[in-house]
């Protein structure tokens, strides 16, 4: 089949390291599909790319090396080049680093419990029973509400005086302060959670309807139990599905600004000085947008090693079947 | 919205590449008259951006048609209204205006924002020609000039209306605890917080979570013990007289008890609201816009105003060099940007809402004080507000340098970092100490940026 080939090509195309030649097998002619490609169709979504993506990161890139304050915004193109200057200020004389950290544990740790929460919601949305509709669409209600008026809710709840210490001290407890000092941070992490775990539960979700029919019953004629069943009969559809819930996930929480924002206010008490806080507070309230956008470089760089790793790791970019192997 | 990198770097970076396409375009602005007399401005538009009234909806959009037809009466141009909800989008708006040289003509800023706006040098410094063309200097409240620009000769900003900070007192309480007259030091302030607080019953209500509140506080009483915090080129935040205002203000929780402890997660509303459930004695820091609310509470003519203390705390008197401050500088400022094509409508503009009549009418809709002389003196009847006009002529401006919002900052961020000490009960001079250090380098280090 066509598509057959054209897989295997984009596949050999891919798996080969850069600059090395070609393997002998490599040397055949091209196939019909690489022949005549009318690869001017991509060029809608290449102007997208173009204006949407690297525009802004070339413009970030040439932010971070000039000295670009409210005294030189009026005249940016003008603003002297500086170069590493803006690095090194973020990287020694700010909380960069303990942003980066903060974030990425952050982000890291709600996804750690979103993943499982999202399959196991999806595992038990799966079979058909009376009153599923609802279930289903109560699980969504997190993901569909606004960050701002989740963020609203859980503030006014975790306030000294809110709901949840007036309940928490009718029980005896007194847990202190949600939304300043160190609980604050697994306050964050519980928010994300809960606002959250609805995306993987409908990757997942989407991930076991892929499950043909006869699987189920081939499973079911061996003779396999519910969780042997689950384990090696259904997660491995899953795989793929999660690994991308897992990645999308990570990153939207280590991108949430809204969230700490509404819930914590800026400047941000330091155990929740997360990422987009301590780049928004530099810009916007510091105005030192060429600091702010070193800082947004020297993240990206830092996030997108781990990325790359991960990415080669699970095959997200190569795997042409959804991860079904 | 999230803000994120890109979304910054898109509206900000974006915008400028924009712009370059806009300027190219646009081509070259025209004066829309000649400067004196009457401006002719039929067929043309003039863009106006002030905040939203939250409060006040219906009001505000009446008056914006109200304002549109007298504008068109007198100079044939319409008006385009904008507005903006939050200071955060008023910064957001003002930068990318900046950055791309469009947008609106006229601008209603916050005064403590308006030496930022001054800094980018995009806002049209005001000659004798520019007063003349509103009306004149001397129309104006002479304190409401005070943060128009680094000095006289170098103004951007027109005063449009000053929301003065004030005490709000609960007369049946400060009676009940046997207080005949509001304080007038701090130190007395929190005297009289203690014999007001019984149960159910604070004698302050603080708002000590405030994105705001905490930096007015600690820079009154410090300017009042002669630390204008920028003192040239120096940022004295570590100096003892903040440290004393830091102590005396966290004190009213830890060591009087005189505040309620839910108010460590209180923005200023919170405080107004425990105040107007009749809870609380003293309610400092708030302006007559707390009217309305008042006037429909539990307080409802149990309450009034008075200045805000003028004596720092320790002390019983003003040491010399401290300055008589009753509030910092606050109210709205109106900017002219350099790229209008449109300056001298906008100067018409200006003078419209802030001559006499413009002006009482504004504060009869509003409550905001006028910043005119004529419409301000008008109001010295009203024994309500009589005390917050007072505190208008008693203002004093806060420095006027580029790096004032990185120090507002740092002094805001250490109430934020101390929060978890206020609600343990206690904040120890150390950990205080530390903070205060890390804000003194942070705010000198904006301060040696300043151009």
């Amino acid at each position: 089949m066509s598509s057959e080939i054209a897989g295997d090509t984009l596949r050999d195309e891919l798996s080969r390291p850069a600059g090395q030649q070609k393997a002998p097998h490599g040397k055949k002619r091209k196939g019909v599909t690489e022949r005549d490609r009318p690869l001017w169709l991509l060029a809608p979504g290449g102007i997208l790319i173009t204006v949407i993506i690297l525009i802004p990161l070339v413009l970030a890139v040439y932010m971070s090396v000039i000295d670009l304050d409210q005294y030189t915004l009026r005249k940016w193109l003008a603003t002297p080049f500086i170069g590493i200057e803006n690095f090194v200020e973020a990287i020694t004389k700010t909380d960069l680093l303990r942003s980066i950290w903060i974030s990425v544990s952050f982000a890291v740790i709600s996804t750690v419990v979103t993943v499982p929460l999202g399959v196991a919601a999806a595992v038990v949305t799966q079979n058909p029973y009376r009153g599923r509709a609802v279930v289903r669409a109560v699980f969504l209600i997190p993901y569909v509400l606004p960050s701002f008026v989740v963020a609203t809710v859980w503030r006014t709840m975790l306030q000294p005086d809110g709901i949840v210490n007036g309940v928490l001290h009718n029980v005896g407890i007194d847990p202190g302060l949600w939304l300043n000092g160190p609980l604050s941070y697994w306050t964050l992490v519980f928010v994300e959670i809960w606002a959250a775990w609805p995306f993987v539960y409908l990757l997942a979700l989407a991930g076991l309807q892929s499950v043909d029919h006869e699987v189920h019953e081939a499973a079911a004629i061996d003779g396999a139990l519910w969780w042997r069943k689950l384990r090696e009969v259904i997660f491995p559809y899953l795989k793929g599905p999660v690994s991308l819930a897992f990645l999308l996930g990570t990153l939207n929480h280590i991108n949430n600004f809204t969230l700490p924002f509404v819930l914590f206010g800026a400047p941000a008490p330091a155990d929740v000085n997360v990422l987009p806080i301590l780049v928004y507070v530099t810009s916007f309230q510091s105005f030192r947008f060429g600091l702010s956008a070193a800082m947004a470089v020297v993240s990206l760089i830092l996030i997108a090693i781990p990325l790359f790793i991960y990415l080669r790791a699970v095959k997200l970019d190569v795997s042409d079947d959804g991860g079904k192997k | 919205m999230e803000i994120t990198r890109r979304n910054f770097i898109a509206g900000v970076g974006g915008v400028g590449a924009l712009s370059l396409a806009l300027a190219a375009c646009g081509g070259s602005p025209k004066s829309s008259g000649s400067g004196t007399g009457k401006v002719d401005g039929t067929g043309k538009t003039l863009t106006v951006l002030v905040s939203t009234k939250p409060q006040y909806p219906d009001e505000q959009k009446a008056w914006f048609a109200q304002t549109a037809a007298d504008f068109k009466t007198l100079t044939g141009a319409g008006i385009q209204w904008e507005t903006y909800p939050t200071a955060n989008d008023e910064m957001t708006r003002i930068q990318t205006s900046v950055v791309s040289g469009t947008g609106p003509d006229v601008y209603g800023l916050g005064t403590t924002f308006t030496p930022t706006a001054y800094s980018t040098g995009a806002f049209v410094k005001l000659g004798d020609a520019e007063w003349n063309q509103v009306g004149g200097k001397d129309k104006f409240v002479p304190a409401t000039l005070g943060i128009s620009g680094p000095d006289a000769n170098n103004q951007i900003g027109i005063p449009f209306v000053s929301r003065p900070f004030v005490m709000a007192y609960n007369t049946e309480l400060l009676k009940a605890a046997g207080i005949e007259k509001p304080a007038t030091t701090w130190d007395e302030f929190a005297d009289h917080g203690k014999k007001m607080t019984k149960a159910g019953q604070y004698g302050l209500a603080i708002a000590y979570k405030d994105n705001f509140d905490p930096w007015k506080f600690i820079w009154g009483m410090s300017i009042q013990g002669g630390n204008p915090i920028i003192d040239g080129k120096k940022v004295r935040i570590d100096d003892p007289t903040v440290l004393a205002a830091y102590e005396a203000y966290f004190g009213w929780m830890t060591k009087d008890k005189s505040v309620d402890p839910a108010a460590v997660g209180w923005g200023n509303a919170q405080a107004l609201a425990a105040f107007a459930a009749g809870k609380a004695g003293y309610f400092p820091m708030t302006s007559p816009l707390s009217i309305p609310t008042l006037d429909k509470s539990a307080v409802k003519g149990k309450y009034k105003y008075a200045l805000l203390p003028m004596v720092p705390p320790g002390q019983t008197a003003r040491p010399s060099g401290g300055v008589a401050a009753a509030s910092i500088l606050s109210g709205d400022n109106l900017v002219v940007a350099d790229y209008s094509p449109n300056k001298d409508l906008a100067f018409a503009f200006i003078k419209m809402i802030t001559d006499t009549a413009a002006q009482a009418n504004y504060y009869k809709i509003f409550g905001e004080i006028p910043t005119n002389v004529e419409a301000a003196k008008a109001l010295q009847s009203d024994p309500l507000v009589a005390p917050a006009l007072d505190a208008a002529s008693k203002s004093v401006a806060t420095p006027f340098s580029g790096a004032w919002g990185d120090v507002q900052l740092a002094l805001t961020n250490v109430a934020v970092q101390t929060i978890p000490d206020l609600s343990s009960g206690s904040v120890s001079e150390a950990s205080l100490a530390g903070r205060l250090k890390d804000a003194q380098s942070k705010a000198q280090a904006a301060l040696d940026r300043a151009k």
